[in-house]
C-alpha cells in the first residue's frame, strides 16, 4: 500500500502549508459578504448542508489548498483558496432565540462554494 | 433561511451507509465480553481506559493514512452505529466494535479469520 | 517504611475486547493494510501528547502581548515556542492531522467554543486526545444549533449580550480557545497560570478559575434532541 500522495508532500512542510502559492488570487477579503451557493452533493463534501444558501461574511482568508471534494479523489492540480466565513446564528436558524441577537457560528468553505451577496 | 428543519447540522459529507445487522462473531463478543469499567472496578484500578484503547486509536490512523479507511467515513460508520446495535456497550468498546464491524462489512477483515485469530491470540494471552 | 509496596493494580484477566483489538490489528498488519511500523509510531505519537502545551500558550500569551500577537497571528509559529511543531507532529504526516492552528481570542463581548459536527477535528499536536463528549453526536450535532443549552449543561451560562461563536472546524484549520485570564491570578507566575487552563476551558465549554485546575468529568448524555440519521438526506429535527 502506497501512502497517500498529499501525505508525502506535506511530510515536513503541513499540510495545508504544502499548497502555499499555488491557487492563484484570492477573489474574496475580509469583511466580503457572501452567500454559500446551493451545489448539489456529490460523492464527499465538508460544506455543511445547514450553511446552503446562507449569507455571512468573510472573517479570515485562511491557506490554499485542494477542495475535499477532489482531494476525496486524490485530486490535487486545483488548489483554490479557503475562507471561514461568520454567520448570525438568525440567518441559520429561523427560529433562533431573539435575545442572543449577537450569537454567530463560523465555518470554512473553499471558495467553489461562495458568491458574492 | 426559512426552512431551519430540514437541516441537520450533522450533515454535509456523503458517505456510504453501514450496513447495521448484527456480525455473528461481534455478538459472540457482546455477550461474552467483560467492559473495562467493570473489570477496572473489580480489580481495584483506577485507569479510566484499558491498556489496548491507545492501540486501537493507531489502527484507525494508520488504516486512514494508507487510505483503507478514511477517518470522516469511519466516524460516520461508528456513529450510526454507535446509536444502533452497539448503543448498549460502553466507551471505548462501543467504538472498538463499530471499528470491527466496519472493517467486517467492507470486506478488510473476513469474519472466520477473525474468529480464528482471536483464538490464537487468546491462547497465547493466557497460556504465558 | 512500614507499608510494603505493592505492586502496580493491574487487570488479572484478559477480556474478549482486549482480544478483539489484538486480532484485528494483527490481521491488519499482516494483510498489509498497514505496517507494524505505522501503528508503533502512531501509538508512540499518541503517548506523546496532552493539552499542557497549550496549556502554556494561553498563559504565555496573558503574560507577554507580543506573544499573544504572535499566537492570534501565527498559530503554528507560536507553538513551536511552547515545543509544538505542527509540520512535523509525528515525524510523518498524517492526514488526520492538518496542521493549520487558529487561536481564537475571547473577549468581555465574544466566547468562542469549538466543534467539528462532521467528525470531530481536533488540535491533536497540542491539546492531545479529544475528550469522549467531544466526538458524541450529541454534541456535534447540537453545539450549532442550540449553544447556550448546550454550554449550560456544561455548566457556562452566559449574558445574552455576549456574542457566542461557534466555531464549526470542518476543514484543515483546527482551533483552540484563548480564553480571558480570570480576576484572582494577579502576579502568578506562567507555570501557575498555565496550571488552571484546563483541556475544556481551550474548547471553549468552560471559563478558566482560580481554584479549578481539573477539568469536571463529563456526563455523556443521551442526545436530548433525538438525533435522525443523516446521510446525505434531510431529516426533520424535533425540538
Amino acid at each position: 500500500m502506497k501512502r497517500s500522495h498529499h501525505a508525502e508532500k506535506s511530510t515536513g512542510k503541513g499540510d495545508p502549508q504544502c499548497f502555499k502559492g499555488e491557487a492563484g488570487p484570492a477573489k474574496f477579503k475580509v469583511g466580503d459578504r457572501v452567500r454559500i451557493k446551493n451545489l448539489p452533493d456529490i460523492f464527499y463534501t465538508r460544506c455543511q448542508v445547514y450553511t446552503r444558501g446562507a449569507e455571512g461574511t468573510v472573517a479570515v482568508v485562511t491557506h490554499e489548498s485542494p477542495a475535499p471534494e477532489d482531494e476525496a479523489w486524490d485530486n490535487t492540480d486545483k488548489p483554490e483558496w479557503f475562507y471561514i466565513v461568520r454567520f448570525k446564528q438568525k440567518d441559520l436558524w429561523s427560529d433562533y432565540p431573539s435575545a442572543y441577537p449577537n450569537d454567530s457560528v463560523q465555518t470554512e468553505f473553499s471558495e467553489r462554494w461562495l458568491e458574492k451577496a | 433561511m426559512a426552512d431551519t428543519k430540514a437541516k441537520n447540522p450533522g450533515a454535509g459529507a456523503s458517505r456510504q451507509e453501514p450496513d447495521p445487522s448484527p456480525i455473528t462473531l461481534l455478538e459472540k463478543i457482546r455477550s461474552r465480553g467483560r467492559a473495562w469499567e467493570d473489570l477496572a472496578v473489580q480489580y481495584g484500578v483506577t485507569n479510566p481506559d484499558p491498556p489496548w484503547k491507545v492501540s486501537m486509536f493507531s489502527t484507525c490512523e494508520a488504516l486512514a493514512i494508507r487510505d483503507c479507511l478514511e477517518t470522516l467515513d469511519r466516524r460516520a460508520s461508528e456513529d450510526d452505529l454507535s446509536e444502533t446495535l452497539y448503543r448498549d456497550i460502553p466507551q471505548p468498546e462501543r467504538q472498538l466494535m463499530a471499528l470491527a464491524h466496519t472493517m467486517i462489512r467492507r470486506g478488510l477483515v473476513d469474519e472466520d479469520e477473525l474468529e480464528r485469530r482471536m483464538r490464537q491470540v487468546h491462547e497465547r494471552l493466557t497460556s504465558a | 517504611m512500614a507499608e510494603k509496596h505493592k505492586a502496580a493494580p493491574m487487570v488479572d484477566e484478559v477480556s474478549d475486547f482486549e482480544i478483539l483489538e489484538a486480532a484485528v490489528r494483527e490481521l491488519a498488519i499482516e494483510k498489509g493494510l498497514f505496517t507494524a511500523d505505522d501503528h508503533r509510531r502512531f501509538t508512540e505519537f499518541a503517548h506523546s501528547i496532552g493539552p499542557l502545551p497549550a496549556a502554556r500558550l494561553v498563559a504565555k500569551a496573558w503574560l507577554d502581548p507580543k506573544f499573544k500577537k504572535l499566537a492570534l497571528e501565527d498559530g503554528v509559529k507560536a507553538s513551536l515556542q511552547v515545543g509544538i511543531d505542527w509540520l512535523n507532529p509525528t515525524g510523518f504526516g498524517t492526514p488526520s492531522d492538518y496542521t493549520d492552528l487558529r487561536v481564537l481570542e475571547d473577549t468581555a463581548k465574544v466566547k468562542h467554543v469549538v466543534v467539528c459536527t462532521l467528525c470531530s477535528c481536533y488540535p491533536r499536536p497540542i491539546l492531545g486526545h479529544s475528550p469522549e463528549w467531544y466526538r458524541t453526536p450529541n454534541y456535534r450535532r447540537r453545539l450549532v444549533r442550540w449553544p447556550r443549552q448546550v454550554l449550560a449543561e456544561f455548566g457556562l451560562q452566559l449574558p445574552a449580550d455576549v456574542e457566542i461563536r461557534v466555531e464549526d472546524s470542518n476543514q484543515k484549520c483546527r482551533f483552540m480557545v484563548l480564553p480571558m485570564r480570570p480576576a484572582g491570578t494577579d502576579g502568578w507566575s506562567e507555570e501557575q497560570l498555565a496550571s488552571i487552563v484546563t483541556r475544556d476551558c481551550m474548547i471553549g465549554v468552560a471559563l478558566p478559575h482560580p481554584d479549578r485546575k481539573q477539568d469536571d468529568k463529563r456526563p455523556i448524555h443521551p442526545a436530548v434532541h433525538p438525533i435522525q440519521h443523516d446521510h446525505g438526506h434531510d431529516h426533520a429535527h424535533g425540538h
